[in-house]
């Protein structure tokens, strides 16, 4: 296991190309998870790995966009903490959604409202707060199916 | 001390946590994602939190003596504390956060001082009840016993 060092680091699961199992889905799902908190980022990956999905870990918002711009189509769905102090999940969130079409989660500790609402205004699919739990993980592939269903319309 | 003993004492020691509210069932979703595949992965989170807090904590206190005190800063730390705190199951510490939190944004610098001993001693106490928790599974694990599953139902 390699774990996220302070220099903006990643570290990747297997290395297997479009996910296309039918049959094993939702197994296999491939998750991009940012979240500069070492506890929470080890935490997310444990539970994410449990629900069978393919897991990239990101502690830096910079990061993360440098791996999706260079993996386009490697990733099926972002997870991202909103409070980070490189760049914000929500400047995060609107570099994705203009560069590319991929279902971004946004997960915090603050659940204030008016917070919640900028994410959702800006195009966040779903809004999770912390503490996560895993049964919360496992249905997180239908803003998946649900973006995709969207695109072929 | 024969092992059922020593399993036993795990139980109610682990069930007076949950009751004196160091410990919320966020901490049961830890000890789901324990298997053998990871047979040590509550204590390495756990650890890992602690370490972590601990720079947080200090970075709270050399925050908190400056002359102009940035007070987003300070909210910046403690909300990633609470974040963390919870996301272990560490619920006095997650509610001393929730405290600290409101002081900042008053910017009530008395307030802040006072909540920010109240987490350190909430962090202190929780991280004594971690390492009796661990001792004690450690003990289970040499005499050749499992540790048992705690379920929420009492």
């Amino acid at each position: 296991m390699n774990p996220s060092n302070g220099n903006g680091s990643m570290s990747t699961a297997s290395s297997s190309g479009a996910w296309d199992g039918r049959d094993q889905f939702p197994a296999g799902l491939r998750v991009l998870v940012v979240d500069d908190d070492p506890t929470c980022l080890m935490i997310f990956e444990k539970m994410l790995k449990a629900c069978l999905y393919q897991v990239t870990k990101c502690n830096k918002a910079e990061t993360a966009l440098s791996v999706l711009r260079e993996h386009k189509n490697e990733f099926d769905i972002v997870i991202s903490d909103v409070h980070m102090p490189d760049m914000d999940g929500f400047e995060l969130l609107k570099h994705i959604t203009s560069e590319m079409d991929l279902p971004v989660i946004l997960i915090s500790a603050d659940a204030r409202k008016q917070v919640v609402m900028e994410g959702v205004t800006y195009g966040a699919c779903d809004y999770l707060i912390k503490p996560v739990r895993i049964e919360t993980l496992k249905n997180i592939w239908q803003h998946v199916v649900r973006k995709k269903a969207r695109n072929t319309v | 001390m024969e092992l059922v003993q020593i399993q036993r004492s795990l139980v109610d020691y682990t069930k007076s946590l949950f009751m004196e509210g160091f410990l919320d069932a966020q901490f049961l979703q830890l000890q789901q994602l324990q298997d053998d595949s990871n047979p040590d992965f509550v204590f390495e989170v756990v650890s890992l939190f602690f370490e972590d807090s601990e720079k947080l904590l200090n970075e709270l206190i050399i925050a908190l003596d400056q002359p102009n005190v940035d007070f987003k800063k300070i909210d910046s730390h403690v909300h990633q504390l609470k974040g963390s705190s919870s996301s272990i199951g560490a619920q006095r510490v997650k509610n001393a956060c929730i405290a600290f939190r409101n002081y900042c944004d008053v910017q009530n610098i008395e307030g802040c001082l006072t909540c920010l001993q109240q987490v350190k001693q909430e962090c202190y106490l929780v991280k004594n009840k971690f390492e009796t928790l661990f001792r004690l599974e450690q003990q289970i694990m040499a005499s050749g016993g499992s540790v048992p599953t705690i379920e929420l139902g009492f």
